[in-house]
């Protein structure tokens, strides 16, 4: 101990994370541990000195820094340094992981290609999700997280917000002035600019967010720049647009930018005398109200776009379509022709979706399926659109099912269960929170640049406009597990669900007064998380929970059902399901959907709109979208109606199927296993059916 | 009363427009071998009825969104009791509409003129000779009593239109022209691709359908033929 | 005999009038269930009914399907006595 100076003469060499080899010097382990950690130098000597004997008599040769960091830590661990060793851990991957992520796809998310590109985004993922679980969470939080209590969505993407609304306003104010951009491009004067601007802006936002990039009132605020074009004018804008989206698969890790366009037939009231910004950004001296010809023949032409589908017949996968349908479009002149040419794009490519904004409600939809209903102070906003910029921070799901199996049947239990889950979420928003913060903090010159930006006075992203979204899986499971019955077999499960949402929700509201945070339900898309939690409690909570998972078992092929939808393999017919889940949606004030499975048939547009008008009036159901299947060949490059095995044109056995996975369509060779055993699932109201209840016996 | 044997809910394609629920009625007269309701036919003992009654229970819940009921089969004229159903169906606000192969005229000039249903799909399965009809229907079939339904329907007393499921190894293009010509059906005809998932005859599971594209342009040249 | 339901929530200054028809309908011998909307059950009971605003009022029968409804707004007593069918004294 005494001789610490001593030199070592070893003829050793270490292969550093610099690309580079030096030469053994003890001194850099005591270097790296006072720096990272708050070990003493005295300490910091001994260890060095004991892993360089460690070294010394295994007679190695060459040797890795993380190897000599390894070595580190077990002498860490050995003295009961906790604290220091998980502040000197090393992130990484293990080589055989590398070299499976570069040659097979991720199938966490079907929104991701497989690519060098893609592999670098799940290679920095991997890391910075470690970072978040190690760094940015307490313990308590990141071990739930682990244990599968809740979800921490997109952990990969810890240093941005989740997701975000845009307003194209603001584009068509400033320009394209972005941070760290070299040249600045001033507001646009044509409609084709004003579009590549958007691309840019939406590609460096989505470098900004982990998920959806929403635009509000897109055929609206696009209508001063069409005064006087013609209809091949405007239809080469619309196929622009959409195949601009659809097409920025070269953006961040080659995954397409999750595109939402907010869509109106009439001009809200909300815009109605909101003063217009034209070319150059000027205002024009207009409202909106007198732009609305140009609004509704722009939304026209991109219908007719989507209704092409792309260059094989498929539908686009992105941008999707969102149109808004408020009291007002009743009162629009041909709202009714309108309705009928976006239901034929719903029967024929499946790619509309039908918000419904009933009595004063008006709603911006954020992420795939998010949306929020516009409070007094956006309204005031809605003078001056540019403000109108929302973001969602982050995500948390809770897992229902798992509540429930905790429970044991005890309703107390599980009511209380239930809050200590959401005080879990809450907490992870906390600090969540505090690390976006800390990082907005550093302004300009920060990682977050773009979203400190202060082009209208106040920075991009309004922090205390934010959203904290609280999302569940597994509604149906929970009460399964606790009354016996899922919840369309009984009026009382039934119940019981809305009982537990009711819960949740004035827990959401008196825990966002308590903080003076807006903490909102959402319905989870849940593409990975159903799948995940029903995995965990197959290895936590067996053998219950082999009983409740949905999906085949002996596949591997299981879920639980996502958010507050009833079992997608019930035999309930659309009427009853967009009325049932629909009866949720107003205590889900993040957006709530119904999806209407259609399978191969192909109903007329006339029937569809009959259906749309009747869930206006007669539900509760805030969105509903038509999902019919394809088979897309990879032989002939032509698409065909339903899942078949082959290629009904060539007869190819190359196809692969296309069909939405949740908030969007994909293939279904990108699906996960737990995705594919709900797809088995899907009723798609084709078989007819004999009696109801319990008791369901499928014919045909 | 006539035996039920299935009943779907809610329906989007059986009629144009409109949501529907579809009664499902068993027997037929007809072995069309791209049948997919063959055990309907075949079988149907193996099927429970289904009291009216709870059917309609059933629709009271679901009565502000179904328009009407749509009788399908099987083939829902073979049954005397039918204009006593739909008269049931009338009675409690539903609209009706009939699939039917066309062979019993009689009976759809009963319903249309006791006004007991609103709209008629009429099968049509080849040109109208016993040769092609035999082939197509799988049984001999007096082609007299279909050109009788058709007129009774072109007296247009009733919405209705011609439905032609059309099948690779049974049909022509030249087939479909012929049909054209003799029923000069106008807008009113559908045609129809075969579905080869469980036909009556397992030989035309092999059989890929028509190309959808080519049998839309059929469609457009056929509803130009008035 | 009918079920009179009753959705209110303890803020909302339109509730009273339609907390004291309920009294009066009780008095009557009526069933009378109330529902915070700030509780859990009223809550979930309210979604199950599709109300969304308060005070509502709503009558049903044996079966609990709904005979007649006022949603966020106050009717008479009279009105409501309309679709409650005549007893012996």
């Amino acid at each position: 101990m005494k001789e610490e100076f001593e030199t070592t003469d070893m003829a050793l060499f270490v292969r550093t994370s610099e690309e580079s080899m030096h030469g053994w010097d003890r001194q850099r382990i005591v270097d790296a541990l006072l720096r990272e950690t708050y070990v003493d130098l005295d300490t910091a000597r001994e260890i060095a000195k004991e892993v360089e004997d460690l070294i010394l008599t295994s007679k190695i040769k060459m040797i890795t820094a993380p190897l000599i960091r390894e070595l580190v830590d077990t002498k860490l661990i050995e003295r009961g340094l906790e604290q220091a060793r998980k502040m000197h851990t090393r992130l990484g991957m293990p080589l055989y992981d590398v070299d499976q992520l570069i040659l097979h796809p991720n199938k966490e998310n079907a929104n991701v290609p497989h690519g060098p590109e893609a592999t670098n985004l799940t290679l920095a993922e991997r890391i910075k999700k470690e970072y978040a679980l190690l760094s940015v969470f307490s313990e308590e939080i990141a071990d739930a997280h682990m244990r599968g209590d809740i979800h921490l969505h997109d952990l990969g993407f810890i240093d941005r917000p989740y997701c975000g609304g845009q307003s194209l306003e603001y584009i068509k104010r400033f320009g394209l002035s972005l941070p760290n951009s070299i040249a600045l491009a001033k507001p646009a004067k044509h409609p084709e600019v004003l579009l590549a601007h958007m691309v840019k802006f939406a590609a460096a936002l989505q470098s900004h967010f982990a998920g959806a990039i929403g635009w509000d009132a897109v055929n609206i605020f696009f209508a001063p720049y069409l005064v006087g074009m013609s209809d091949r004018e405007l239809e080469q804008l619309a196929q622009m647009m959409i195949f601009e989206f659809s097409q920025q698969a070269v953006a961040r890790g080659g995954q397409a930018i999750f595109t939402d366009l907010n869509l109106y037939w009439e001009i809200p009231k909300h815009f109605e005398k909101v003063p217009a910004i034209g070319p150059g950004g000027e205002m024009t001296g207009k409202t909106y109200s007198e732009y609305i010809e140009e609004a509704q023949r722009f939304v026209w032409a991109l219908f007719d776009v989507f209704k092409e589908g792309d260059g094989s017949g498929r539908p686009f996968f992105f941008p999707k379509p969102l149109v808004h349908i408020t009291e007002k479009f009743f009162q629009t002149p041909r709202h009714m022709e309108f309705l009928y040419h976006i239901s034929e794009v719903a029967s024929e490519k499946g790619n509309t979706y039908y918000v419904f904004d009933r009595g004063e409600t008006a709603k911006i939809s954020e992420c795939c399926r998010l949306s929020f209903k516009l409070e007094q102070s956006d309204f005031e906003d809605a003078q001056q659109p540019w403000k109108m910029r929302y973001c969602a921070l982050q995500n948390v799901t809770l897992n229902l099912p798992r509540i429930a199996y905790l429970a044991k049947g005890d309703d107390t239990k599980l009511f209380s269960k239930i809050t200590e889950f959401m005080e879990l979420a809450v907490k992870a928003h906390l600090e969540k929170k505090q690390f976006i913060e800390k990082l907005l903090s550093l302004g300009e010159k920060g990682p977050l640049a773009l979203l400190a930006m202060k082009r209208d006075g106040t920075p991009y992203l309004r922090m205390d406009r934010a959203t904290f979204l609280i999302g569940m899986v597994g509604l149906n499971e929970l009460v399964q597990i606790h009354t016996g019955q899922e919840m369309h077999q009984s009026k009382q499960a039934f119940k019981f669900g809305l009982k537990v949402i009711a819960h949740m929700k004035l827990l959401v509201e008196k825990l966002s007064e308590r903080h003076r945070m807006r903490f909102v339900l959402e319905q989870t898309p849940a593409e990975s998380t159903a799948y995940r939690f029903a995995k965990l409690d197959l290895k936590y909570h067996s053998p219950k929970s082999g009983y409740i998972v949905k999906g085949d078992l002996s596949r591997g092929e299981v879920y639980y059902t996502n958010s507050t939808h009833l079992n997608v393999s019930a035999p309930i017919n659309p009427i009853e399901r967009v009325k049932q889940e629909g009866l949720f949606h107003p205590l889900i004030e993040a957006g709530a959907l119904t999806h209407l499975w259609i399978g191969e048939a192909k109903p007329s547009k006339e029937s569809i709109a009959n259906f749309v008008i009747k869930t206006f009036r007669q539900t509760q159901n805030d969105q509903i979208a038509f999902s019919p299947e394809f088979t897309t060949c990879n032989a002939c490059h032509r698409t065909s109606r339903g899942l078949q095995a082959y290629c009904s044109y060539c007869g190819s056995k190359e196809v692969d199927g296309i069909t939405r996975i949740t908030g969007y369509f994909t293939k279904l060779s990108s699906w996960n296993k737990g995705k594919m055993g709900e797809l088995r699932n899907r009723y798609r109201n084709q078989a007819f059916i004999e009696t109801r209840g319990g008791e369901t016996v499928l014919l045909a | 009363m006539v035996e039920i044997k299935g009943f779907l809910e809610t329906s989007f394609i059986d009629w144009k427009g409109k949501l529907c629920s579809v009664l499902f009625l068993p027997h037929c007269n007809f072995r069309c071998p791209y049948c997919h309701n063959h055990p309907l036919i075949l079988h149907p003992e193996q099927y429970e009825s289904i009291p009216l009654e709870a059917i309609f229970n059933r629709l009271h819940s679901l009565r502000d969104w179904i328009d009407g009921i749509c009788l399908t089969g099987g083939e829902p004229t073979l049954h005397p009791e039918l204009p006593l159903l739909a008269l049931e169906i009338k009675k409690q606000g539903f609209q009706v509409k009939l699939d039917t192969n066309g062979s019993h005229p009689q009976m759809l000039k009963r319903l249309i003129e006791e006004r007991l249903v609103d709209y008629i799909s009429m099968d049509i399965k080849a040109p109208l000779d016993p040769f092609s009809y035999r082939r197509s229907a799988g049984v001999s079939v007096n082609i007299e009593s279909l050109w009788r339904s058709i007129e009774i329907l072109k007296e247009e007393k009733v919405d209705y239109e011609f439905r032609m499921t059309v099948v690779p190894e049974l049909h022509t293009m030249e087939d479909l022209l012929l049909l054209g010509h003799q029923v000069r059906p106008g807008p009113r005809i559908v045609l129809q691709n075969f579905n080869p998932e469980n036909p009556l005859d397992p030989s035309l599971r092999k059989t890929p359908p028509f190309d959808p594209l080519l049998l839309k342009e059929m469609e457009k040249t056929l509803q130009k033929m008035v | 005999m009918e079920l009179i339901k009753v959705f209110t929530k303890s803020k909302c200054p339109k509730c009273p009038p339609v907390k004291e028809i309920a009294q009066e309908l009780k008095k009557e011998g009526l069933v009378v269930f109330h529902y915070d909307l700030d509780t859990m059950d009223g809550l979930a009971e309210a979604s199950f009914r599709g109300i969304l605003s308060t005070p509502s009022l709503v009558i049903e029968d044996e079966e609990e399907k709904e005979i007649a409804s006022w949603r966020g707004i106050v009717p008479t007593l009279q009105e409501v006595k309309r679709y409650i069918s005549k007893r012996g004294p």
